[in-house]
């Protein structure tokens, strides 16, 4: 019953003011046990608010981010899963599923959290899972303005971990879950 | 409950399997059906069934998330936008994992601080995770009373019996192999331990080895034992009576059980821990501040001075109380006394004798004798520190005492006061109304016509006296036929109830006027013997007066402050001696009182008399009169006067009141003058003391036809009142530091005003 949250690409201050209210309101400290961001967040104060949610908190560098130490990729095991993340704008072509499948293999991961084109993708790929949990706050990216904010909360359990995104459609936050198993060797 | 099986359990000796008894008594393994068949097999059904609720119970609501996850994917989709774990609606299975977690954590932080000792059984990772369990599926199933520090401690004793017990079937285990062996694994091996038997009779000495006896000559005790834990009994192996694997089923049932109170609503454990009040109650407070109400209840009917004490420091029962109803005493004693605490408790039944809903009155605790025999637990070990409580005037004091119940204290002593204290406590609820008792907030004012100053001054005067150690004590008679409280003590000082003696001595009203002349003379002796005041000397120096009762009440009444106060012994032939003592050695410890009232100290007159009879002389005019005088100066005469002293002066009064005739029967004096001064001269020595401060007042019992001066003293009593009000209110302007003696002071005197008017 590991949660983790996934997010990133918030773009504070430059291209959103804050994340919505109704994301602000579910997201309350004490249920979350890890969070997990792709970058972009930018500001220090972002980083703060995260961690008041969550003592442990694992970020990777954005190219907005104004506080260049963190690291450009990272790994981290939960549960019997191995997380790996990366912000994405480092994999080019930019959300290409092979690429970010080169860098899966390349950290040697079952899941994948990478960011950056701030839209929602969630793909089982040979052996893996890859994750884009898109925009938090919705900022526009380099590519479109049509921007739903998103993020992704994980509920690890051993060798099942099930995904819950969360969508901020036209002003209501609709909820979606995935299903993951890992077999001994690889995913199912 | 069937008597039957209850008896035939009793006497089928469960001596050492506590948890056993306790089951019974909690009503679990009881039946109601047919006492007829046999015990044993009773006990098993009832266990198996008592198991099966508890694992069904444990099915519904210990799941996991996977697991409800996993049935769920059966069903039909959920609909995520409440199921998902960010969601804020209550009622999603996530938000109920969450409330879950919140609970076993607060449970997990009770639990490491249960019994934390080394090699404690209760730090065990498996007994921890059985409470654990017990505790939150308890609080789950109970959702208004959730879960609350304390429950651990009620569960924990619980748990420890079933485990002592399943040591002690393990033990026996050990020690008669063969009859316990599973008789399927010993068909096979039959042939095998026939070798083995035949051998080890050939090596055995006559008779000693376990294995030559039969089943049927195993001690009774054995022989239950191996029945209760056959598994090819009654219900199989869920039905074997003290199992391992079924503990936590049985303490479930325990707990549940104790907490619940059983099916005639008898005390619940569970409402201790409740704030809100029970549904349908009258009573405004929740049910543990009614409970600590009724403990100190039923202290005021079984010892009325410590109550009052208690309740004029202003110590209020919840404070200590609460603690001790809601573990059950857990916290005051260790483990081993508490298992002998609780089983005299659950000794007894836990069934209601009447409805309190209809009636409305009276405290629910006293309404089962489960109940009434833990309040009276309560007051007995509130009795065993009688002593300590009375010697002190802080309150934080008597708190600490209280709290910190000393330890190596006879158990068996508090079960016998308890039991003892029990059939008081049953009764209690009809003396609701009769004894004036406490109202839910508990005043610290006690109404004005409850006779507290008797014994609570008699205590005083008990402590005093001790540490007086006078000479006196040798010449002490013992006051025959009077029925007191405290015999020893009223023994030794031949101090009396005046409620208790009621007629003695109507007659003996003609010498009346003799009394008084002899008294005239006396008087001079006294107050010469008592380093008397200068009004006394006054007083006494006119006999001529004191022919005519009115005038030298009258006279009394000018005279300021100078009363001899003789303690009246009644009808019988009285101990003065004691009386005097008492009195003196209240006027020896003056100092330690404060100086509150102008009533003076008394001074005992040297009276004593191998026969009995005393003279006591009242001044109650007097005293009236100065009260109003003097109360706002407050050491007229430079006395240490005391709350004490115009506790003892009030407490004279009702003697003046209540023996009218008897006082007129204890101012005869046999021997006139020479006996006085023979008095004086013993009395004197006796005394020892010869205390310039004290001042001394004569006074007078009225005759009851007396009405005039009956009518003065009312109209003295009114002025006091009044004048007491007038420094009260003062006084709370003030907010003085003296302020606390100050209104005990004033207290006493509103006692004494009352007295007055009464009379």
């Amino acid at each position: 019953m590991v949660l983790v949250l996934a997010l990133g690409d918030l773009h504070i201050p430059h291209r959103a003011p804050d994340l919505p209210a109704k994301f602000k309101s579910m997201l309350v400290p004490g249920k979350i046990q890890h969070i997990i961001c792709t970058g972009n967040l930018c500001i220090k104060e972002v980083h703060d608010y995260l961690k008041s949610l969550c003592p442990d908190l694992h970020i990777t560098r954005g190219e907005y981010d104004e506080d260049a130490r963190y690291p450009e990729t990272k790994t981290l095991t939960i549960g019997q899963f191995k997380l790996g993340l990366c912000h994405g704008h480092q994999v080019v072509p930019w959300g290409d599923l092979d690429s970010l499948a080169m860098l899966q293999r390349q950290l040697d991961v079952d899941i994948l959290v990478t960011g950056h084109t701030h839209q929602f993708k969630a793909y089982k790929h040979e052996g893996g899972v890859v994750i884009n949990p898109g925009s938090a706050t919705g900022a526009y990216s380099s590519i479109t303005y049509d921007v739903n904010p998103s993020f992704v909360l994980m509920d690890i359990d051993s060798l099942r971990v099930v995904v819950y995104v969360y969508e901020l459609i036209d002003g209501e936050v609709k909820v979606d879950k995935i299903d993951f198993k890992k077999t001994a060797t690889g995913h199912s | 409950m069937s008597l039957d099986a209850d008896a035939a359990a009793s006497s089928c000796s469960f001596w050492n399997l506590r948890s056993l008894r306790w089951r019974i008594h909690l009503g679990i393994l009881s039946s109601s059906s047919s006492p007829s068949s046999s015990s044993i097999d009773h006990l098993r059904r009832a266990a198996a069934d008592s198991r099966r609720r508890y694992a069904s119970l444990r099915r519904q609501l210990l799941l996991t998330d996977a697991q409800a996850a996993l049935a769920k994917d059966e069903d039909s989709t959920p609909d995520l936008s409440i199921d998902n774990p960010l969601s804020q609606n209550p009622e999603s299975t996530w938000g109920r994992f969450f409330r879950n977690a919140e609970l076993e954590k607060t449970v997990d932080q009770d639990l490491t601080r249960l019994y934390p000792e080394d090699g404690s059984y209760f730090q065990t990772p498996t007994c921890q995770a059985v409470l654990r369990r017990i505790l939150l599926l308890w609080s789950l199933q109970h959702p208004q009373y959730g879960y609350r520090q304390g429950m651990h401690e009620l569960l924990a004793p619980l748990v420890y019996v079933l485990h002592v017990d399943l040591d002690r079937l393990s033990q026996v285990r050990k020690l008669h192999k063969d009859y316990f062996t599973d008789g399927f694994d010993e068909s096979l091996l039959s042939y095998n331990t026939k070798q083995n038997n035949k051998a080890r009779s050939n090596n055995d000495e006559a008779g000693s080895s376990s294995k030559l006896t039969t089943f049927a000559d195993l001690d009774p005790e054995i022989k239950q034992l191996f029945l209760l834990s056959d598994p090819y009994g009654a219900e199989g192996e869920l039905g074997v009576v003290l199992s391992e694997r079924f503990m936590e089923h049985d303490a479930y049932c325990m707990f549940d059980r104790l907490m619940d109170g059983g099916s005639h609503r008898g005390v619940s454990m569970a409402e201790f821990f409740s704030h809100s009040n029970p549904i349908g109650s009258g009573k405004g407070t929740s049910p543990v501040i009614e409970a600590s109400s009724a403990l100190y209840h039923l202290l005021n009917l079984t010892d009325p001075s410590l109550h009052s004490h208690l309740v004029e420091l202003g110590v209020e029962p919840q404070y200590f109380a609460l603690r001790w109803l809601r573990v059950l005493f857990g916290r005051e004693f260790n483990l081993e006394e508490l298992l002998m605490i609780w089983n005299e408790v659950f000794e007894y039944p836990n069934d209601t004798c009447l409805d309190l809903k209809v009636t409305d009155i009276g405290f629910q605790v006293f309404c089962s004798d489960r109940g009434a025999f833990v309040a009276s637990f309560g007051v007995a070990m509130i009795l065993h520190l009688r002593s300590a409580l009375l010697a002190t005037e802080n309150v934080t004091v008597c708190l600490q005492k209280l709290l910190n119940f000393p330890k190596n204290v006879d158990i068996k002593t508090l079960i016998e006061k308890a039991r003892s204290l029990h059939g008081i406590a049953l009764d209690a609820n009809e003396n609701i109304y009769g004894s004036q008792s406490l109202s839910g907030s508990g005043s610290n004012r006690t109404p004005p016509h409850q006779p507290i100053p008797h014994s609570y001054w008699e205590e005083r005067w008990q402590v005093l006296h001790k540490t007086e150690s006078l000479p006196l004590e040798s010449k002490k008679d013992p006051v025959h036929g009077r029925p007191v409280k405290k015999r020893t003590f009223r023994e030794k000082l031949g101090l009396v109830r005046t409620e208790s003696d009621p007629s003695a001595g109507e007659n003996n009203q003609t010498e009346h006027t003799v009394r008084r002349q002899l008294f005239a003379v006396s008087p001079s002796c006294e107050i010469e013997n008592c380093g008397r005041l200068n009004q006394s000397l006054s007083f006494i120096g006119e006999p001529s007066h004191f022919l005519n009762r009115n005038e030298f009440i009258s006279r009394e009444v000018s005279a300021p402050n100078s009363v001899t106060h003789d303690i009246l012994n009644g009808s019988a032939s009285g101990s003065v001696q004691g009386e005097e003592s008492s009195a003196s050695s209240v006027n020896n410890d003056k100092e330690n009182y404060e100086n509150d009232t102008d009533k003076s100290s008394v001074t005992s007159n040297s009276f004593i008399g191998e026969n009995a009879e005393q003279e006591v002389a009242f001044t109650n005019g007097k005293v009236g009169e100065e009260g109003a005088k003097d109360e706002e100066e407050k050491s007229q005469l430079g006395l240490k006067e005391t709350r004490s002293v115009s506790g003892k002066f009030g407490w004279f009064f009702k003697f003046g009141r209540g023996s009218n005739g008897e006082v007129n029967n204890n101012m005869e004096i046999g021997g006139g003058g020479n006996r006085i001064t023979d008095k004086d001269g013993s009395g004197f020595n006796s005394n020892g003391i010869s205390n310039s401060n004290s001042a001394s007042h004569i006074a007078r019992a009225e005759n009851s036809g007396d009405k005039k001066v009956m009518g003065t003293f009312k109209n003295l009593g009114q002025s006091m009142l009044e004048n007491i009000q007038v420094i009260e209110s003062v006084f709370q302007q003030d907010r003085g530091k003296g302020q606390v003696t100050a209104m005990a002071a004033l207290t006493e005197l509103r006692k004494i005003s009352n007295l007055l008017r009464e009379m």
